[in-house]
């Protein structure tokens, strides 16, 4: 894996944004651009009616400077450490120095039924992974809060 | 959100869908995809590489990709034909000057193998500008000789006002859906 290709992969991949809204309104409810230092845990202060959204979309946008052949995301939610959640989004090839967005939109089940904002309060954290084959070419970290 | 209308209206098979845009620059794909998600339009930027939209109702999943038109990426518009369930191509109606390069970028992707039956949606684009061609005037520009046994939907839209946008994609969708229930 320390070849000196994935280096550079790494040393070009940058996670520029991410965002939650209310895919109903288009209403942005969460943004974080500031992704510097990405092996730090992070946390985000979200409204907590975003619970009550029906629909939710959540975007990411990444810039690479190499070409990549194969880039894959996870996402997963883990509720004290257990995965909860988890997405797969297959981006296949990606143009050398590119800048690309990705926004998932999932409309949940009428029956489904979401935990009060009270036990979800900071024991949630979204990891967001790319990686291009096998290499893991970034992770990001963010604990989740449901201000009232 | 439009995008979410349109697949809860189709006939539910569990079935993913990959919808691929492609145009010339500045012909309003990524306008009409924010669009079409009921997004603000005010702010769009050239694409440098691609946005995907992915919407995902009970059993149904649609991945809308909108790649950047410009000339310096078009030579990597061809790693994205994999699996493409349907094609919109974008048109800017005003652009008359440039209407024999949107013709023959069309003919290429026509020419495609890997894109060979796709159903085509030709989005005749930026209707809301007095100076735009007609559709039927776009549909002669566009010399459209050889469609190699597939369908082509032409409609006419603006991206900027919404108009004719559901109309457009809904047709597609329902053509795509088809194709699938009969198990193509
Ligand atoms: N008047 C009018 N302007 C439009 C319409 N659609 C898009 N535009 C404008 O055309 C310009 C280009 O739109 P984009 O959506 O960025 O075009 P694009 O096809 O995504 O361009 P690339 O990303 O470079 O391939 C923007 O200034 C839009 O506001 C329309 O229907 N009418
Ligand atoms: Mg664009």
């Amino acid at each position: 894996m320390e070849h000196p290709h994935a280096a550079k992969i790494l040393a070009g991949f940058k996670l520029n944004w991410m965002n939650m809204s209310d895919a109903h309104t288009g209403e942005v409810l969460w943004t974080d651009d500031a992704w510097e230092n990405l092996t730090a845990e992070r946390e985000a202060h979200i409204p907590a009616r975003i619970l009550k959204c029906r629909a939710v979309s959540r975007e990411v946008n990444f810039s690479s400077r190499e070409l990549l052949e194969s880039l894959k995301l996870v996402q997963r939610v883990l509720l004290d450490g257990k995965c909860m959640e988890e997405w797969f989004f297959d981006f296949g090839f990606v143009i050398p120095n590119s800048t690309n967005t990705w926004q998932q939109t999932i409309e949940a089940a009428p029956s489904s039924q979401m935990l009060p904002a009270s036990v979800l309060n900071g024991n949630v954290v979204i990891e967001t992974s790319f990686f291009d084959r096998d290499l893991l070419v970034c992770k990001a970290k963010t604990r989740i809060w449901y201000d009232e | 959100m439009g995008l979410l209308t349109l697949l809860r209206a189709l006939k539910q098979n569990d079935q993913e869908y990959r919808v691929l845009m492609l145009g010339l620059d500045n012909s309003g794909k990524t306008t009409a995809l924010k669009q079409l998600a009921g997004e603000d339009v005010a702010h769009i930027t050239p694409t440098q590489g691609f946005n995907i939209k992915s919407v995902q109702t009970e059993g149904f999943k649609l991945n809308v990709w909108d790649i950047g038109g410009q000339k310096s990426i078009r030579p990597y518009w061809k790693n994205y034909y994999d699996a493409t369930d349907g094609l919109i191509y974008m048109i800017d109606s005003a652009d008359r000057n440039r209407a024999e390069e949107t013709a023959e970028e069309l003919a290429i992707l026509l020419d495609e193998e890997k894109l060979d039956g796709v159903t085509v949606l030709l989005f005749a684009n930026k209707q809301d500008l007095i100076t735009a061609m007609p559709p039927e005037e776009l549909m002669s520009a566009l010399k459209l000789t050889s469609q190699r046994g597939r369908k082509i939907i032409m409609q006419p839209c603006s991206a900027k006002t919404g108009d004719g946008l559901q109309e457009g994609l809904k047709q597609l969708l329902d053509v795509i859906n088809a194709a699938k229930a009969s198990g193509k």
